[in-house]
């Protein structure tokens, strides 16, 4: 009998310190909508002290400094309710209501994502600011650069040409780089995926491989793709995202090949419940010492640094991003001088 | 001769292309922002329309969405040229109507000027 006491006081100083301790608004209320115990930050939100909260019924709650009659309208007796937007005194709040068992009350979280919202938002709109701040005088370079090049503005002579073609690259680089950043600012910006749609990993593989199909031709490299299986299980994927991990993964393989001697293969099978994405190329590998950085940002491998191709640095890590975010796994294996092979493997329902 | 029209508030480029666009046998209709151009879509009836997103007063998606309002004007083709480009703006930009959706700073002048042919013909 005493045990049971101990035991019963235990759990109510453990809820206690729950209750005093939890960042968001929490109220307990009892099976006549009477409020019981409310943690510190309900304060807060609701401008109003414990003690004219405490002992009050639910729907009778109100303050002096701010509406109230928002928050008591979601609520109805016993229902229960997710995660429902209100707007209280310029914060945005999420407000749930569980019932206890047996009709002995409820428990109501209320849940501040004000400040998440606004970074949120604030994050979207540097994006589209950057693109179009800096894309628009990139874009006047390329134009008339093109022009002068194409001889729309009289005639240029071999040397001219020359350089006027490096200030092209140059400028191709510059937006090249402005692309991968915002990558990786839209990859950021939510964890989540924007668009998941049912369909075939394959059907992005033949897609992306056709935005390749020129530089393929230039530099001669032999690029296979096999499916092991006739017909993979369908994934849950969004395209666009996806879209840019293949990429990026191809974009490695055929720029760290050497020209002319290029071999990449590309599988797709299935394993367990996974499909399994694999590419394999020929090139200049990853030394073994730069193994643990190759998925960090800005990171670039020293023997490819010495190629003097283009690169940002950010395209594995956005790659690794994109794949996490379809709850899959990404891993390589290399040997420098001999080539790379990387992985991935995307599970699908079962 | 067929008639472009160019809505494009940054006059360095709205003049690039115009130059590009009337060297190689079409006639370029200039329009420095959304009225300008929707007034232009009317008393020029261009065959084909070249239009920006990011615009002063009125933007590209409200031009788009006026543009298809209008019966007289609704079935010449709108190609946007933005340096947006998120999908959501790809998304919305088609659902308006727009034939197509190119970043300036993803195309040369000869290449929009193809674009340009393909839907002409």
């Amino acid at each position: 009998m005493n045990n049971e006491k101990n035991s019963i006081n235990i759990d109510k100083d453990k809820i206690l310190i729950m209750v005093n301790n939890f960042p968001d608004g929490l109220l307990i209320v009892d099976e006549k909508e009477n409020i019981e115990l409310i943690s510190p930050s309900t304060e807060y939100l609701l401008k109003q002290k414990k003690e004219n909260i405490v002992g009050k019924n639910l729907y009778r709650i109100s303050s002096s400094e701010i509406d109230l009659k928002p928050l008591i309208k979601v609520f109805k007796e016993k229902e229960e309710k997710n995660k429902e937007e209100v707007t209280l005194n310029n914060l945005l709040l999420e407000v749930s209501s569980f019932n206890f068992q047996n009709n002995k009350g409820r428990l109501i979280i209320v849940h501040d994502v004000s400040r998440g919202k606004l970074v949120e938002k604030m994050k979207t709109e540097f994006v589209s600011i950057a693109a179009h701040q800096l894309r628009t005088p990139l874009s006047a370079i390329k134009w008339s650069l093109k022009m002068i090049l194409d001889g729309d503005a009289g005639e240029v002579s071999k040397e001219q040409k020359e350089l006027l073609e490096k200030t092209y690259s140059s400028n191709e680089r510059m937006i090249g780089l402005i692309n991968d950043l915002l990558n990786v600012t839209r990859i950021e910006e939510g964890r989540f995926l924007y668009n998941p749609e049912e369909m075939q990993l394959e059907e992005i593989i033949i897609n992306t491989l056709k935005d390749f199909e020129e530089i393929i031709k230039i530099k001669k490299v032999d690029v296979k793709f096999k499916s092991k299986e006739k017909q993979l299980p369908p994934l849950i994927i969004d395209k666009e995202k996806m879209t840019l991990a293949i990429h990026n993964l191809l974009d490695n393989a055929i720029k760290y090949t050497v020209p002319h001697k290029g071999k990449i293969n590309i599988f797709l099978e299935q394993k367990n419940n996974d499909v399994i994405f694999k590419i394999e190329d020929n090139g200049v590998g990853i030394p073994k010492d730069q193994y643990e950085r190759i998925f960090s940002r800005f990171f670039r491998g020293d023997n490819v640094i010495k190629m003097e191709t283009q690169g940002s640095g950010l395209g594995l890590y956005t790659t690794k991003n994109i794949i996490e975010s379809h709850n899959g796994k990404i891993w390589f294996d290399s040997e420098e001088g001999e080539g790379t092979t990387f992985y991935f493997s995307i599970p699908f329902k079962v | 001769m067929k008639k472009v029209l160019i809505i494009e508030d940054d006059k360095f480029l709205r003049e690039l292309l115009g130059k590009k666009i009337s060297s190689l046998g079409y006639s370029a209709v200039l329009a420095i922002d959304g009225e300008d151009g929707l007034e232009k879509m009317k008393t020029e009836k261009p065959d084909i329309i070249l239009l920006d997103l990011i615009l002063p007063g009125m933007n590209g998606f409200e031009v788009l969405e006026q543009a298809k309002k209008n019966p007289t004007i609704n079935e010449t083709p709108i190609i946007i040229l933005s340096n947006l480009g998120q999908s959501e703006d790809i998304e919305k930009g088609l659902r308006l109507g727009a034939k197509d959706f190119l970043v300036k700073a993803h195309f040369t002048p000869q290449e929009i000027v193809n674009k340009i042919q393909m839907f002409l013909n």
